[in-house]
């Protein structure tokens, strides 16, 4: 790496924090100078340049990390706090610049930290939420090309209209509004020419960049959970296989579920051109943003969690639950949009949601559950210090299912508690299986999205529904 | 026996016709102008009151293949200026892709730069039209008068893509694509800020 620790120490946080923070109007204007920027920044399609600024990128975060524990050292707790925050804010704009350049493969990494909240809480979790939405776009003269090159006809000649600005920017590409000849109005999602396979080649050096040689257990675990992010990256950057995904979910539901699985034309899509049914209606941000009523804010959340148990009983974990993913429509209805990030679960890790039944059901604690998945010693499951972090944890997990009644996602308590208890656990490293990767990206993103829906809903009751089928 | 003018460009033609697929088979250089007489059923001497080298056959069919892409090319008025030259480099490409295989060859040795001064070079008029043709683009957008050195960059990025769209192992060169856009976004940041161009760059 050629990286220069110079650099990289003044990138670090000043050291008067008290002075020195970043309120979140500040914060805001930085972010605005970033994407006025990101407008004039060249894509590079130099894989070197690519590992370069991505391995530059990896060191920084882990510096500044690294610089606030050992000052966190000589800090009393409510300096602690503000250098935390300023930490924080000061590494989500470093990343927000990078991933912005780098498109692709950082989007997609970014869009994976942006679910932990232990490691980028609430700043950054909302600048990646903006990130998402302001991808670079691709010129028409692009987007005919690449149609022309997938489907062999212009997008003139294939559709009866076909909108030459994007609607909305996917992480790899960008989405536009069409009308078949038949009549029906469609989303069309393009990718960028090449950029899968970047993105698979960037994911190699990463992983050489972020283990190098030596691994410990925990590090043994997050190989496995790297492994896991390449595959579903491959699978995400493959349409073909989005398509036969949302064709398996639209499957799974029934008219009165209120749920719509965009439909797929497989004569106009290919690996790298998706079209489908397009939704109409709000992502969560715009329908938070026409201040919904609570009746609304409940309806809309219970349907989202139906989806999520729904898909969970059929053994797919829809890992992916960003806010631009789902749409409120103005029947009522709750729409899906994406489909590249379902995860199969296998059956031995299916073990988990068993496990969540017979939990429900008394018969077995949360501590025996973790004994029968092998991965502890007994020493460490009767040591408080060790199991007590992953046993609050689960307890915060298991909360609202277990909760007789509806469950208010919006008390802060319970949020303010997870955060509380994962920043423990982040010092401590568990072992856990690959499919935990997406299965605590999805479980974080779902708590994330319904605290800022402040939904109140039954997931007790919906689970039980949910399960029935399956006893 | 006179020779009428339609029997010589029959034969003109099909001189280009086997030319592309000997040089399709056994290679560009590989390739001499006495096995495309065989192959055409001419004499060798024959083959040169048409052409004066087998560098002139694969000029003249790269020029051709560009006229029928030029013909194709509909200027569409809301481009940009990036994306009128994109429209017009891909679809240059697009008309030579039945060619691809032997072009890295043929393009090393007909339009090289280290060649550019060369005199009589068949790939002359190549260079020379296709940079017209931008230059018309450039001036429907508001540069007028680019300067010498604009023009030899983007021949310099031009030669960049072609070589590596010539042997791009990409699924439908898309790796060419790529670099073909971001190639036009660095050039057009090169042009004179005071350009309508770069407005409309900007505006994007």
């Amino acid at each position: 790496m050629n990286t220069k620790l110079s650099d990289l120490l003044s990138s670090l946080p000043q050291d008067e924090p008290e002075s020195g923070l970043l309120d979140s109007a500040e914060a805001q204007e930085q972010l605005k100078a970033i994407f006025a920027d990101l407008a004039y920044k060249r894509v590079p399609v130099h894989s070197l340049h690519r590992i370069w600024t991505i391995g530059e990128l990896s060191t920084q975060i882990t510096l500044a990390y690294t610089a606030l524990w050992v000052r966190g050292l000589f800090a009393d707790t409510k300096k602690k706090e503000q250098q935390r925050n300023e930490t924080n804010i000061r590494v989500a704009l470093k990343m927000v610049h990078r991933l912005g350049y780098l498109r692709g493969a950082a989007i997609k990494l970014g869009q994976a930290f942006g679910s932990l909240p232990e490691l980028l809480p609430d700043q950054v979790v909302s600048t990646l939420d903006m990130l998402h939405a302001q991808a670079p776009p691709m010129h028409y003269s692009l987007i005919r090309e690449v149609v022309l090159a997938e489907l062999g006809k212009e997008p003139t000649e294939l559709f009866a209209s076909f909108d030459k600005e994007p609607f909305a920017a996917a992480s790899i590409g960008q989405v536009h509004r069409a009308t078949l000849k038949s009549g029906e109005d469609v989303a069309v999602k393009i990718q960028y020419p090449g950029i899968g396979r970047a993105i698979q080649a960037d994911l190699r050096n990463v992983t050489a960049l972020v283990f190098p040689t030596r691994l410990t257990r925990g590090g043994e675990s997050i190989r496995g959970q790297i492994d896991a992010m390449k595959q579903m990256l491959a699978e995400e950057m493959d349409y073909a296989h989005e398509a036969q995904n949302a064709r398996e979910a639209r499957a799974l539901f029934k008219e009165a579920d209120g749920v719509v699985v965009p439909k797929i034309f497989d004569e106009y899509s290919t690996s790298r051109v998706l079209t489908m049914e397009f939704i109409p209606g709000k992502n969560v941000s715009e329908f938070l943003a026409g201040n919904p009523s609570q009746g609304e804010r409940d309806a809309l959340g219970t349907k989202i969690n139906l989806v999520a148990e729904r898909m969970l009983y059929a053994r797919i974990n829809y890992s992916d639950p960003h806010s631009g993913n789902y749409i409120a429509m103005n029947d009522g209805r709750l729409g899906l949009v994406d489909f590249g990030c379902l995860q199969r679960i296998a059956p031995e890790d299916f073990k988990w949601m068993d496990n969540g039944d017979r939990f429900l059901d008394g018969k077995i604690t949360v501590l025996e559950s973790l004994r029968e998945t092998g991965s502890y010693t007994e020493k460490e499951l009767a040591d408080e210090n060790f199991i007590g972090p992953l046993l609050r944890h689960y307890d915060w997990f298991l909360e609202p299912i277990a909760k007789k009644g509806t469950f208010d996602f919006g008390d802060p308590e319970p949020f303010r508690r997870m955060i509380e208890n994962l920043k423990v656990m982040v010092e401590k490293v568990y072992p856990s299986p690959p499919m935990y990767l997406y299965m605590y990206r999805t479980i974080f993103g779902l708590r994330v999205l319904c605290y800022r829906l402040k939904c109140r809903v039954d997931l007790g009751a919906l689970r039980a529904q949910e399960r029935k089928p399956w006893v | 026996m006179r020779i009428t003018a339609e029997a010589k460009t029959a034969t003109r033609e099909r001189i280009i016709k086997v030319a592309a697929k000997l040089f399709a088979k056994e290679g560009y250089d590989s390739a001499t102008t006495r096995g495309i007489a065989v192959k055409a059923g001419i004499a060798t001497g024959t083959l040169f009151n048409y052409f004066e080298s087998k560098e002139a056959i694969v000029a003249a069919l790269i020029s051709e293949a560009l006229a029928s892409a030029e013909q194709k090319i509909r200027q569409r008025d809301d481009e940009t200026l990036e994306e009128e030259l994109f429209t017009f480099i891909w679809s240059e490409l697009a008309a030579l892709v039945e060619y691809r295989k032997f072009l890295a060859e043929a393009a090393e040795s007909i339009l090289s730069p280290l060649r550019r001064y060369a005199k009589e070079s068949p790939g002359n008029s190549i260079r020379a039209n296709h940079l017209e043709a931008v230059e018309q683009i450039l001036m429907n957008h508001g540069i007028t008068a680019p300067t010498a050195v604009a023009m030899q960059l983007y021949w310099t990025l031009y030669l960049g893509v072609f070589a590596h769209w010539a042997t791009d192992e990409s699924p439908k060169q898309e790796d060419s694509m790529a670099l073909l856009d971001q190639s036009l976004k660095l050039f057009v940041l090169a042009l004179p800020r005071s350009g309508a161009g770069h407005h409309e760059h900007q505006a994007e």
